[in-house]
């Protein structure tokens, strides 16, 4: 095992685990964020999605060991007290069925607005098709974009 | 007015500190677990009020994503009178008290419809307490005073008071033998939108979920399973997989079982590590030699042989109405068949299996998200044989469950590896052992005859249902919600090659399949519209008399015709009005005669789950560039329910619900081949996405019945209505899901 130093939500880390760890296996069993959740492993359902950089990116198959000096963000840090419109946003349409992808789907439609802050239907769909929602609220996310764009431009 | 009268059922007290504190109890309500005295079961601060005002009340039900933290508060709040920002919950481990049918189980889309009028009472009762006492003070007539946002009301000159200033008092109070409950007119939150009580949580990554259980001391385990269906273990050589850093212990996991023998553990080797990750990756190493007994023969091709083998055997008929075999071989008379296959199906809910034991000796703790704690419970004490009593089970919230959360078998090696250990022991099911080790949607199929008479009306109907599970029994309520004058049905267990067990929806998923797309093939074929062909099969009021059983049969044979007999007049007497409710609001929004241009459909079917009756409108496109050979553009859910609690998550189950079932249809199906489930995440076993969810349409008939359940019944009629819109489109007629591209071959048989 070697140390690694990481900055979650502007905080800095040393963890002391194997070089091929993802981050998502840092954030959850070391540093004890839970927000951000296992779902496939392989990127394929979106629900471990935090920002890096501020672009969305799934930490199940984000190893550790290239991680040096780059900002993390996870949902835990996305804003303050909850408010960031995306959250705010989600609680006005109050999206959540079981709520256990929601933290990846916040994550991944937050990073859509910081790059396009009036987005299409066609933009929401290929932002959002990699965020797998068993419950299907998709419904409710698109809704929910739409209202946190609506919530930014004003 | 409505009264009610429950003897026994609550008792209030006084709450420590002040205050007041209802219980729950009564015979109806008592465990079956054995281990209690049945009078005693008593359910202890299912409601409390503190003498701030503040509500505390006790949730014994599982929130999957259903909204049960919310619903249930939400009935027992309006009748209270009860101010919503007040009102919290708490979350109740499983007590053997509980029941299983109303408080320790949590499936069949039973909740809100079990609970509704146990909480409408409980309400009711305190708010009476609430007032009387308020009365008295004030030396008035309970009768002429108001309840509102925790205040009783004097209306003659406004005083107030509110329930904090009334709840200890009240607690010493009488417990009044009946109360009044609202009218529907005059609810509050029932029938309102409100929010959910665990957004907030869910928005900034704060709601608990089984797999965020941290307990001090845990180690984290991750189990390498036979991936041969009770395959067994033979040998394994861990020597590599030691090597792997943060390994503690790795050791085998045989013969793990319960005395309910449904519950399956399927052997494996247990790695046993400092985190998650080291024994997922140790796993990977293991060397492991396994039994499979010939199992390993088994294929889903090998399965479907099987299935036709026995397509042909004459089976016991169930249930039987006239005779059925005699109209059949009448001159003239026409008789045409279909059969209808559902696949296998996985849960493949968001939040993997997990569950988190701490055996301590003498007692044992379990952190799961189960729809039973009860099972959970009894499962977890015959492992490590201690009694149910020692046993905690927390049930924690789970990110979705659809079914799967009934199967405890993750709290059983959760546990056996603890008593093994001697420590707080965390297992997390990677993704691949979700799909692999699913307790799978069964495989059935149906097939059905229909006799048609020269004058071209159905006089006999049969069915003949095939499926990899025992829970078919009550297939022929299912299966005739409309009358034919002869019918008989029949059923055989086929031996699974995987585990099976409920999956959203259950038989009604797979039984409708095959059903409704049969009555849609035969109004085609009779030339008649199919909202009109089905109105015309349930537009008389079935009577006893109506049902006629064969003269030859006695005893039991005879006793068991009548009880079907009465069994389906029961239920086609509660469902009927509500099918011809929704199918005539369908014809008066005219959805079917939509004109549709070239390669565009629509089709319609219509199931019921419980009393709940849901129709389902579904326009889909031909369009061979897609992956499925067709696009499904628009589906409008018309739903009956009785009341909707909240119409915000009613209306989210049932977009839900299409979703789930759209998953199905063109994702859907488990392959077999060599014993081995071929599919293993997410890239294989796929879901449906936002890009590929169509305009959803949902509307509930109006009613102030009994809620009667919304987490299931949207997913059935789903797959039938948009295969009867296929045929629609193009003049093929798939028979079953998941529907390929392939399956869109135009036969020229098919052509109608």
């Amino acid at each position: 095992m070697a140390a690694y130093t990481l900055k979650v939500n502007n905080k800095d880390y040393t963890v002391d685990v194997d070089s091929d760890t993802p981050l998502l296996w840092v954030l959850r069993d070391e540093l004890k964020l839970y927000g951000t959740k296992y779902g496939c492993g392989i990127a394929q359902c979106g629900a471990c999605t935090i920002h890096i950089n501020k672009l969305p990116i799934r930490s199940c198959c984000f190893p550790i060991s290239k991680l040096e000096g780059k900002s993390i963000i996870t949902i835990e840090g996305l804003s303050e007290n909850g408010d960031h419109p995306v959250q705010v946003a989600w609680e006005e349409i109050d999206v959540p069925q079981c709520g256990y992808c929601q933290t990846g789907q916040i994550m991944t439609a937050s990073s859509l607005l910081e790059r396009k802050p009036n987005p299409s239907d066609a933009d929401i769909d290929r932002a959002m098709k990699g965020n797998i929602c068993r419950c299907g609220t998709y419904p409710r996310i698109k809704k929910a974009i739409k209202e946190a764009s609506k919530q930014i431009a004003s | 007015m409505i009264r009610t009268s429950r003897r026994n059922f609550l008792k209030v007290t006084t709450l420590a500190g002040g205050g007041l504190m209802m219980s729950i109890s009564a015979p109806g309500l008592a465990n079956l677990l054995g281990s209690n005295s049945i009078d005693l079961a008593e359910i202890n601060s299912y409601l409390t009020i503190d003498t701030k005002g503040n509500i505390v009340f006790l949730l014994t039900k599982h929130e999957m994503g259903q909204g049960s933290g919310t619903g249930l508060p939400m009935i027992l709040a309006d009748e209270l009178g009860a101010d919503w920002n007040k009102l919290s919950i708490k979350r109740s481990d499983y007590d053997s008290k509980f029941t299983s049918t109303e408080m320790g189980t949590t499936g069949g889309s039973s909740t809100i419809r079990k609970m509704w009028d146990i909480l409408r009472n409980a309400g009711a009762t305190a708010r009476e307490m609430l007032k009387q006492t308020a009365a008295n003070q004030w030396n008035v007539d309970s009768s002429e005073l108001l309840v509102e946002n925790n205040f009783v009301i004097n209306p003659e000159n406004d005083a107030r008071l509110e329930f904090g200033v009334l709840a200890s008092a009240a607690s010493k109070l009488e417990v009044p033998e009946s109360v009044e409950l609202k009218k529907p007119k005059d609810f509050v939150y029932i029938g309102k939108p409100v929010k959910n009580l665990i957004t907030h949580d869910v928005v900034i990554g704060k709601a608990n979920y089984g797999i965020n259980t941290d307990i001090e001391g845990m180690v984290y385990a991750s189990i390498e399973k036979c991936p041969v269906y009770k395959g067994k273990l033979k040998s394994f050589d861990d020597s590599e997989a030691r090597k792997v850093k943060g390994v503690i212990d790795i050791l085998e996991v045989t013969n793990v079982k319960a005395e309910n023998a449904s519950l399956h553990v399927q052997d494996g080797v247990a790695v046993i590590a400092n985190s998650t990750w080291s024994a997922f990756k140790a796993r990977k190493r293991l060397k492991i030699e396994w039994n499979f007994e010939n199992r390993n023969s088994n294929s889903l091709s090998n399965l479907k042989e099987t299935f036709t083998k026995n397509e042909s055997e004459e089976l016991e008929p169930r249930y039987m109405n006239g005779n059925l075999d005699a109209v059949k071989k009448l001159e003239g008379h026409e008789v045409y068949s279909a059969s209808y296959d559902n696949p296998y199906e996985a849960h493949a809910l968001m939040e993997p299996i997990n569950a988190t034991a701490h055996y301590k000796g003498d007692s044992c703790e379990v952190w799961v998200g189960t729809q039973s704690g009860q099972r959970a419970t009894k499962a977890v004490s015959d492992v490590i044989g201690l009694p149910v009593e020692k046993v905690t089970t927390h049930v924690l919230n789970s990110g979705g469950s659809f079914g799967r959360r009934y199967y405890v078998d993750s709290s059983m090696e959760a546990a056996y590896l603890s008593k093994k250990l001697n420590k707080p022991v965390k297992l997390t099911w990677s993704r691949e052992d979700e799909i692999a080790h699913d307790y799978f949607h069964p495989f059935q199929r149906s097939l059905h005859s229909a006799v048609i008479s020269q004058d071209k009306k159905i006089v006999g109907w049969e069915t003949k249902m095939l499926r990899t599970d025992d829970y078919a029994s009550g297939a022929e309520l299912y299966e005739i919600p409309y009358y034919f004058p002869n019918v008989k049905t029949s059923w055989k267990q086929i031996e699974s090659i995987v585990h099976t067990g409920a999956w959203r929806s259950v038989s009604e998923h797979s039984s409708c399949l095959g059903r409704e797309s049969f009555i849609d093939e035969l109004a085609i074929k009779l030339g008649e519209n199919p909202v009109d062909f089905r109105l015309g099969l349930l537009d008389k009021e079935i009577k006893l008399s109506d049902f006629k059983i064969a003269d030859d049969l006695s005893g039991e044979a005879l006793e068991r015709q009548k009880a079907f007999a009465e069994r389906i007049r029961f239920y086609r007497s509660l469902l009927q009005d509500r099918y011809v409710a929704i199918l005539k609001s369908i014809k008066e929004k005219q959805w079917l005669d939509e004109p549709t241009s070239k390669n565009k459909g629509v089709g319609l079917a219509i199931e019921s789950f419980g009393r709940t009756v849901c129709a389902h409108v579904v326009n889909i496109t031909m369009d061979d560039r897609t992956v499925n050979g067709f696009t499904v553009d628009r589906v409008r859910g018309i739903v009956h329910c009785g009341t909707v609690v909240n119409p915000h998550f009613g209306t989210g189950q049932i977009e839900g619900s299409i979703i789930y079932a759209l998953s199905a249809l063109q994702y859907g199906g488990i392959e077999v081949e060599e014993g081995r489930v071929m599919r293993s995440n997410f890239h294989d076993n796929k879901l449906l996405r936002i890009d590929e969810t169509p305009d959803i349409e949902v509307q509930f008939i109006p009613s102030n019945e009994a809620p009667s359940g919304l987490g299931e019944p949207g997913t059935p009629p789903l797959a039938p209505a948009v295969l009867n819109a296929i045929f629609n489109a193009s003049g093929i007629r798939v028979r079953k899901i998941p529907v390929l591209k392939k399956d869109l071959v135009l036969k020229s048989a098919q052509v109608s």
